[in-house]
């Protein structure tokens, strides 16, 4: 059953009650809360995930709970809470949603330690996954945003899980944070996309999630094989350019951008070692989404050659 | 006083290191301490010789790498293979000893 098959309501009752335990592959997330606002950001970004009975084993426990007492002084504010702990400072109390989405990235980030997890967006065309890795601010949340709205396949816009035994990437498909002025281009770049509410002023300035395609939600438990990895480089105003990269050099800068590699170890690097052996590595700089995605063609189509 | 003659080379103990050869350089990884270093081919092979005959004198480590690299001393002289294993001691890849 899906989390759409029922009215926003009826999920407002479940997180408020035992909770609704999401199916987000490769992992199980049970979400409580008694905030009806929340239920219904939750309902329309997360309308075509299966969910799970609430009682059913879940990977990781979320509550989202309003904070009372001395804090008050604030304003109304909302805690993270996971299997018990609260690892954040409260956040204004209308930022649940983007609290929510951040602190199960943080949380993925210091748990998924069997597979290596690059700090990655994945998205793929024709049975080829393309890795984007990248830091905040290379444009990887946009441009993963616009191949999802161009009929590829989307598999993260933050992390590339690379499982460890044969290199093969594990989707994580999820709502895709926009910030700032991206939420705009992407509006611009496909205004059929659905984009939920804007939140103004977060710690990471203006936020807006675009839901992920439902064929890509229903696919998220098929890894796909990588076929490129794709540096982005976001330049305002500038135009398109790609340069190769040397196999070297992209291990270093592949390896380099993991949150784990340390954790898994030798593991990891020849996971790395796999990537790198099977694909080629290019920068892609940009300053226009559309010219970025024909350069994207042009370079999987010389990959896969 | 210590003269480099008298500085003998050797993997520090408990060190694995892995290699994967591209193109354009080798990746080690480092197993003892989980890190990860781009190498050239001189390097590479020093570690490799140091692995296999744990204990040599820089003027052997160098005579060694002149014939695997097919090189004369004129293209790699002894004071850069010396430089080299200072550099590779300090990333903890090797580790000198006096006899």
């Amino acid at each position: 059953m899906n989390v759409g098959s029922l009215s926003s309501v009826a999920i407002g009752a479940e997180l408020a009650a035992g909770g609704l335990a999401l199916s987000i592959p490769p992992i199980t997330v049970r979400l409580r809360s008694p905030m009806a606002f929340l239920a219904d950001q939750i309902h329309s970004l997360y309308r075509d995930y299966e969910f799970v009975p609430a009682d059913a084993y879940v990977d990781i426990d979320i509550r989202m709970l309003p904070v009372n007492g001395l804090r008050r002084w604030a304003g109304r504010q909302v805690q993270f809470v996971v299997d018990g702990v609260t690892p954040f400072e409260p956040f204004p109390l209308e930022h649940a949603l983007p609290m929510f989405e951040w602190g199960l990235n943080w949380v993925v980030s210091h748990r998924l330690h069997g597979h290596l997890l690059l700090h990655c967006a994945v998205a793929a065309r024709d049975g080829h996954a393309v890795l984007f890795p990248a830091w905040p601010g290379s444009g990887k949340s946009t441009l993963s945003a616009a191949l999802a709205c161009s009929g590829w396949r989307f598999l993260s816009d933050e992390y590339g899980i690379v499982a460890l035994d044969d290199a093969r990437l594990l989707p994580f498909v999820r709502p895709v944070a926009l910030k700032n002025e991206s939420i705009d281009v992407v509006r611009a770049f496909a205004p059929e996309a659905f984009i939920g509410p804007v939140f103004p002023e977060t710690r990471k300035g203006t936020v807006a999630h675009l839901r992920p395609p439902e064929e890509s939600v229903r696919r998220g438990s098929d890894p796909a094989v990588a076929g490129a990895i794709v540096f982005p480089d976001f330049q305002r105003g500038e135009g398109t350019s790609v340069k190769r990269v040397p196999p070297a050099v992209a291990f270093l800068k592949l390896a380099g951008n993991a949150f784990n590699y340390e954790v898994v170890g030798e593991a990891g690097f020849r996971a790395v070692a796999t990537l790198i052996r099977s694909c080629g590595a290019w920068i892609l700089r940009y300053g226009d989404l559309a010219a970025a995605r024909a350069a994207l063609d042009d370079i999987l189509q010389e990959a896969v050659r | 006083m210590t003269f480099q003659a008298d500085i003998h080379w050797r993997i520090p103990t408990g060190q694995r290191l892995v290699f994967e050869d591209f193109d354009d350089g080798i990746v080690a990884f480092d197993t003892l301490v989980g890190s990860t270093h781009l190498l050239n081919v001189t390097a590479a092979e020093a570690l490799a010789i140091i692995e296999a005959e744990p204990g040599l004198s820089a003027q052997a480590i160098h005579a060694r790498l002149l014939s695997r690299l097919d090189l004369g001393a004129e293209s790699l002289p002894l004071a850069a293979v010396d430089e080299l294993l200072w550099r590779l001691e300090d990333l903890n890849l090797i580790a000198g000893f006096i006899e």
